[in-house]
C-alpha cells in the first residue's frame, strides 16, 4: 500500500512503549477491503474453476445455484473494483500535492538488499540487511497484488462483458482473458499464501495492517533505516516533537 | 339245442353291432371334417401354413371391416419363405393365435390400425427382450396416452416380409442400416426429407453405413423423446460417440477433440456439469445441436450452414447474444485447441504462465524455507546471549545490541 509516511508527529507515544505509526486507518480499511473481497473472489471462483470436485458440483448443480456464485463473486468484484478506483484516485491526488512518499517504488537497494537476505540466508552473512520503511519483500507483495489485480480486474470484465468488450477488441481476447483470469487468480492465492502468509504470520506475528502500529523494537529490527531516519528527524526538530499522542 | 341257438344269436348280433360300427365310423371319416377334427384336438402352432395357405395365398382375398376399410388377407407365399419368419419356420398361428378352426372366430375388430394393435403384443412370446424395450418408448407412451396411429412393432417390420436384420452377433447388418430412415420416413417424413440432405443422410444415402442414422441417436426399440432437457444435456455424449473415434474421425479427416474443448469452454463445462448432477433440469447453454443442427446438420464448410463461414456462425451465436458483433465469434475457440497459428493469444499466455508459476513462485517458497530454516537455527544458537544477559542493561537503548547479538 503506498500512501503518506509516517510523520514523527503521528507518532504514538505511551508512558512505556513507544508505538509508531505504521499504515493510516484508510490504508487499514483498503486492506480490510481487498482482504474481504479478494477472499470472496477466491471462494466463489474455485468452484468455477475446479468443477470436477464434488464440492464444486453440489454448488454449481442448478442453474440457479450457477447464478448466485455468480452473482456473489461479480458483486465482490466491484468492491473491489471500486477499492482498486479509489486507491489509483488517492496516488493520483498525493502525486499532484506532490505528498506521494514514494516508499513503495522499487530501486536498485532493493536489488542489493535482495542480494544481502540470500548472503544472509546462505550463511555467508551474519545479519539482515537494514531496511527502510518497506523492505523489499514487501515491495514485491504490494506490486506482485497489484499486477494480479490489474490482470485480473481487466480480465475479468472482458469475460464479463464479452458482447461489448468484442466492439472493439478482436474475439480472441475473451477466451485469452478466460485463461488469464483463472490462472492468474491461483497464482496470486499460492503467492498469498506461500510469501505473505509466511512473512506476517509465520516469521513473525505482524498485525501492524490491522493496529495500524508497530513497537519501536520491530522498528528498529525490521525497519532500522527509516527508524533511523525518523529518530534522527525528532532530534533535529525536537521543539516540533511536542505533539504527542 | 335251444342254449346252442342263443349264444350263436348273441354272438352274431355283436358281431353285427361291431363290424357296423367299425364300417360306420369309416365311413363318416369325410376329407373336410378330418381338418376340423385335426384343428380341435391339436395346439394352434401345429397348424402347418399350408393349411392357412390354401385359402390365404389367393390374390384379392380380402374382408371388409366394419370401418368400412378393406383387410386384405392375402400372404404372399415366396415373400413370407424368405422372410425371417418364415424360413425359420414359424409358423402363421403362432402369431395368430387367436384362430383356433375353421370357420375363424368373428372379428371384433373395427378398422385396420384396431387389427394390428390386436395382435402386436404377440412379439414378445419371442421377441420379449427388444418388446420390453418397446414398453419404455416415446412410441408406447403416445400409445397409451390414446394415439392410436404411435409405431407398434409391425409399423416397422412387416411380420410377413421382414428379412434378418443382424448378423450372428447382433449387429445390424450394413444393408439394413441403409433401410433404417426409409422406415421411420412412413410416419416421420418431414424429418426424413431434412435429414436426407444432412451430411449424414446423404452420405447414407450414397450407400455409406458410417454415417448415423435414425436409430444412432434415438435409439431402437427404447426410443426416448428427444425433446426432454434428458435427451439435451446427454446430446454431447452422443455426438461424442462417433464424433470420438479416432478410426472412424480419421477417415474423413475430422477433429476427435471435438467433445474436451467443449468441455472446456464456456458452453460445454456447465452443460456437462448438469448432466452429471441432474440431468433433466433444462439450461440455455447451446449443445451441440444448437448450432450445428440435428437432422440438418451440414458439413462445416457449408456455403449455407457450415459453421467454418464467418456470417453462418455469428448468425448462430447472435441467436443467443442478439448483440453479438463480426469478432464476437472468435469468443469461442470453435473446437481448436489454441495455437501459434489458431488463438495465439491463448496459446501464449498458457506458455507465459507455464514458465512464470515455476520460475517464480518456487523461488520464492525456496527463499521463505530457506528464511524459515535460518530463523530456526537462530533460535537454537540463543544460549549465546545468556552471558550478555548476566549484566542485563535495563535501559530501552540496549536492547537493539541484545537483539542483533541474537543473530550473530
Amino acid at each position: 500500500m503506498s500512501g503518506k509516511r509516517t510523520n514523527p508527529s503521528q507518532t504514538a507515544r505511551f508512558a512505556q512503549e513507544r508505538l509508531f505509526l505504521r499504515f493510516t486507518l484508510r490504508q487499514r480499511w483498503e486492506h480490510a477491503i481487498l482482504l474481504l473481497s479478494g477472499l470472496v473472489l477466491l471462494l466463489t471462483g474455485l468452484p468455477q474453476k475446479y468443477r470436477e470436485f464434488s464440492l464444486s458440483q453440489d454448488l454449481l448443480s442448478t442453474p440457479d445455484r450457477v447464478n448466485l456464485i455468480r452473482q456473489i463473486h461479480h458483486i465482490a468484484a466491484i468492491i473491489l473494483a471500486l477499492e482498486v478506483v479509489y486507491h489509483i484516485v488517492r496516488i493520483i491526488v498525493l502525486l499532484v500535492r506532490r505528498k506521494l512518499p514514494g516508499d513503495l517504488l522499487p530501486t536498485w537497494q532493493d536489488v542489493r538488499d535482495a542480494g544481502q537476505m540470500l548472503r544472509y540466508l546462505l550463511f555467508l552473512r551474519k545479519d539482515k540487511p537494514k531496511f527502510g520503511r518497506y523492505n523489499f519483500e514487501q515491495k514485491v507483495t504490494y506490486w506482485f497484488v497489484f499486477f494480479s489485480i490489474a490482470i485480473m480486474g481487466i480480465s475479468g470484465f472482458i469475460i464479463w462483458f464479452p458482447v461489448q468488450f468484442t466492439q472493439f477488441l478482436p474475439g480472441g481476447v475473451v477466451p485469452a482473458s478466460k485463461l488469464a483470469h483463472s490462472t492468474e487468480s491461483m497464482v496470486l492465492a499460492i503467492f498469498i499464501i506461500i510469501w505473505h502468509v509466511y512473512h506476517v504470520h509465520i516469521e513473525r506475528m505482524n498485525l501492524s495492517m490491522f493496529t495500524g502500529r508497530v513497537s519501536e523494537d520491530e522498528m528498529r529490527e525490521f525497519h532500522a533505516k527509516e527508524y533511523d531516519r525518523l529518530v534522527a528527524g525528532e532530534t533535529s526538530s525536537s521543539a516540533q516533537t511536542g505533539e504527542e499522542k | 339245442m335251444k342254449r346252442l341257438r342263443t349264444v350263436l344269436f348273441v354272438t352274431g348280433l355283436v358281431i353285427c353291432i361291431v363290424s357296423f360300427g367299425f364300417a360306420f365310423s369309416e365311413a363318416s371319416a369325410g376329407p373336410g371334417q378330418r381338418v376340423e377334427a385335426a384343428v380341435q384336438s391339436f395346439a394352434p402352432s401345429q397348424v402347418e401354413d399350408s393349411v392357412c395357405l390354401a385359402c390365404h395365398n389367393k390374390d384379392g382375398f380380402s374382408v371388409k371391416l366394419d370401418s368400412g376399410e378393406t383387410l386384405s388377407l392375402t400372404i404372399n407365399t415366396d415373400a413370407y419363405k424368405q422372410s425371417t419368419h418364415g424360413s425359420n419356420d414359424v409358423t402363421c398361428v403362432t402369431c395368430h393365435s387367436d384362430i383356433d378352426g375353421f370357420p375363424h372366430p368373428k372379428r371384433t375388430t373395427e378398422t385396420l390400425r384396431d387389427v394390428k394393435l390386436k395382435y402386436y403384443t404377440s412379439c414378445q412370446q419371442c421377441h420379449a427382450k427388444q418388446f420390453t424395450q418397446t414398453l419404455d418408448s416415446v412410441h408406447q407412451k403416445s400409445l397409451a396416452a390414446g394415439n392410436k396411429n404411435a409405431a407398434v412393432c409391425a409399423d416397422c417390420h412387416n411380420p410377413h416380409t421382414q428379412k434378418k436384420i443382424i448378423d450372428d452377433l447382433g449387429t445390424l447388418l450394413p444393408y439394413a442400416r441403409l433401410q433404417i430412415p426409409e422406415t421411420c420416413a412412413k410416419c416421420h417424413s418431414a424429418i426424413y426429407y431434412t435429414y436426407k440432405e444432412s451430411v449424414h443422410g446423404k452420405a447414407l444415402t450414397e450407400g455409406n453405413p458410417d454415417v448415423p442414422t435414425c436409430i444412432d441417436c434415438h435409439g431402437v426399440h427404447n426410443i426416448q423423446d428427444p425433446t426432454t432437457a434428458t435427451f439435451r444435456n446427454s446430446t454431447p455424449y452422443l455426438c461424442a460417440k462417433c464424433h470420438t473415434n479416432d478410426a472412424l474421425m480419421y477417415k474423413y479427416g475430422l477433429s476427435t477433440q471435438v467433445l474436451n474443448t467443449y468441455v472446456a469452454d464456456f458452453h460445454g463445462t456447465t452443460v456437462v456439469l448438469f448432466d452429471k448432477t441432474f440431468p433433466d433440469q433444462p439450461t440455455n447453454k447451446p449443445v451441440c445441436t444448437d448450432c450445428h443442427g440435428f437432422h440438418d446438420v451440414a458439413r462445416v464448410d457449408d456455403p449455407k450452414k457450415g459453421l467454418s463461414v464467418r456470417e453462418n456462425l455469428l448468425a448462430r451465436c447472435q441467436k443467443c447474444h442478439p448483440d453479438a458483433t463480426a469478432n464476437f465469434p472468435d469468443s469461442w475457440l470453435s473446437h481448436y485447441i489454441p495455437s501459434p497459428d489458431k488463438y495465439p493469444m491463448v496459446y501464449y499466455i498458457n506458455l507465459f504462465y507455464k514458465f512464470f508459476i515455476p520460475a517464480v513462485l518456487i523461488p520464492m517458497l525456496i527463499l521463505v524455507v530457506m528464511d524459515f530454516g535460518r530463523m530456526m537455527i537462530n533460535r537454537f544458537r540463543k544460549p549465546k546471549p545468556v552471558e550478555v544477559k548476566k549484566h542485563p542493561v535495563k535501559t530501552k537503548k540496549s536492547k537493539p545490541a541484545d537483539e542483533e547479538s541474537r543473530h550473530d
